[in-house]
């Protein structure tokens, strides 16, 4: 019987979020944001071609929900990571 | 150069048997029989060896209606809907019971008659199956030659679809004709051409995209050649995974084809003079493992799955159940403790009862110690649970989370999924 090799756990999704001037999110997958409970930002790999760049967002949404977003300073994609 | 097999509607046609006539009229499959939801939760009372040998407990099936005539779907009727919802559309609905053991042992005999050819088959679900004829093309002569030999193999009118990719196969094969196969030959930009004027509905075939094309019509995307020309960026943004993984399909793209393995199938049936249930049918459940482990087929090796079926009294249709023992049995006893209780999820009484083996385990040579070291016992016990997930749900049953580099700032790097090698 063949079993599959390793794959990687926590990989970010791609998700809609609709974002103000200031870069925080208003909405989620469609659920309006209700709070932010913390930013931060982490940049790494710098000193290579392919910089990683990403600005954190942990937010609850007004259906109760805790989600963990980011936004691609690169690419200036959003994506949902746990 | 996947080819796609397709046989319309073929567990409805299984399920009417003799009575083809049924098809012209607003019929569907009824939903399965078997325990619903109080039932389960009641559960089978077993302890002690039973617990031991008894196999795993799945969930309750959905209550939606089956296959469904093309004048049950004139009327609006879809596989899936609520039975409530399907008779409030087409009052004229005939509810056919099911025949999943017929079903499945047809099913296994076309696919066993393709794999006669050489083909080495991926099963989507009975009534279509995909099979990669690059291997097959010598052999046969070309591709009308491996569709010549797959057609004089089944025996049963089937559509053919030939392209680039599977998804492209199995919507050609959806557009074909019994005898006249369509085949898009090329590569990808030319499955993509293929693909372009066809419905968004075609992704409803992948069980993973199947809300996807009610919310891309909403938005006016019709066809999947619409669907390919969006970004694929603004697809992963407003849809996620299932948008990358629906911008793929219709781009021409998909997965290669997994083809199940060869698998043995052993089998004993028993005609039941006068319906039977209850104690009557453990008496031949008894006689039926007996013969089964009498099979020379069998060369000494343990049982490890089992499927268990009936046919139902009265044109009840029929009754099928697989069990997966907690561990490769050989011993009659232990099998009628872990089947019989099996037998009372019945949900009628029985005019034949049949037993096949679906897969085996190691020859029967394990002995077990007079003083067993506690912790051997624990990690032999754990390996042949393993083993028992696997055999039920597949290879991705029993997996552990690996450290690899726990202190990462990025999450995606700190842990990754590997094989339970117990």
């Amino acid at each position: 019987m063949s079993v599959t090799g390793p794959r990687r756990l926590s990989i970010p999704r791609r998700v809609a979020v609709e974002a103000g001037d200031d870069g925080t999110p208003a909405t989620v997958d469609g659920r309006e944001v209700d709070a932010v409970r913390e930013s931060w930002l982490v940049e790494d790999r710098w000193w290579t071609d392919r910089p990683l760049r990403r600005r954190y967002w942990e937010v609850v949404t007004t259906c109760g929900r805790d989600e963990v977003v980011f936004h691609d300073l690169q690419s200036g994609r959003w994506w949902r990571q746990r | 150069m996947i080819v796609c097999v397709l046989i319309p509607r073929f567990q409805l046609t299984v399920a009417v048997g003799e009575r083809a006539e049924l098809l012209s009229k607003p019929v569907a499959l009824a939903p399965a029989a078997g325990p619903g939801p109080s039932r389960s939760g009641r559960g089978v009372g077993r302890s002690g060896l039973q617990a031991r040998t008894g196999g795993v407990q799945r969930a309750p099936r959905p209550q939606g209606v089956g296959e469904v005539s093309l004048a049950a779907e004139a009327f609006g009727v879809h596989s899936g809907m609520r039975i409530g919802e399907a008779l409030a559309r087409c009052p004229r609905l005939t509810l056919i019971p099911p025949d999943p053991a017929g079903v499945a042992d047809l099913w296994e005999r076309l696919l066993v008659r393709l794999e006669l050819i050489g083909a080495a088959v991926e099963p989507e679900r009975p009534g279509l199956v995909c099979l990669d004829a690059q291997g097959l093309l010598r052999l046969h002569g070309g591709i009308e030659g491996v569709l010549t030999a797959a057609r004089r193999a089944l025996q049963v009118p089937a559509r053919f679809g030939v392209a680039p990719s599977r998804f492209a196969a199995v919507a050609a094969a959806t557009k074909a004709r019994v005898r006249r196969p369509a085949i898009v030959s090329g590569s990808r930009a030319q499955a993509r051409a293929y693909l372009a004027p066809l419905p968004v509905s075609l992704l409803r075939a992948r069980p993973a995209l199947a809300e996807l094309p009610e919310a891309l019509e909403r938005l006016g995307v019709k066809t999947l050649g619409e669907l390919a020309e969006i970004p694929i960026a603004a697809l992963a943004d407003r849809f996620g995974n299932e948008g990358l993984l629906a911008h793929e399909l219709a781009s021409g793209g998909d997965g290669v084809l997994r083809p199940r393995p060869a698998a043995e199938f052993l089998r004993e049936s028993l005609e039941l003079p006068e319906a039977a249930s209850g104690t009557q049918l453990e008496h031949g459940l008894g006689l039926l493992i007996d013969r089964l482990l009498a099979r020379r087929e069998r060369r000494g090796r343990t049982v490890r799955s089992v499927v268990l079926s009936a046919v139902l009294v009265e044109h009840g249709g029929t009754w099928r159940e697989q069990v997966v023992f907690r561990e490769a049995l050989a011993d009659p006893v232990r099998m009628r403790l872990a089947l019989a209780p099996r037998l009372a999820l019945m949900p009628a009484p029985a005019e034949m009862l049949r037993f096949a083996v679906e897969r085996f385990g190691p020859p029967a040579s394990d002995q077990r110690a007079l003083l067993e070291d506690p912790a051997v016992a624990r990690a032999a016990r754990l390996r042949e649970a393993i083993r028992q997930a696997r055999a039920a749900a597949g290879p991705d049953a029993a997996l552990r989370v690996l450290a690899v580099d726990p202190s990462s700032r990025f999450p995606e790097r700190r842990a990754v999924l590997a094989p339970f090698e117990g």
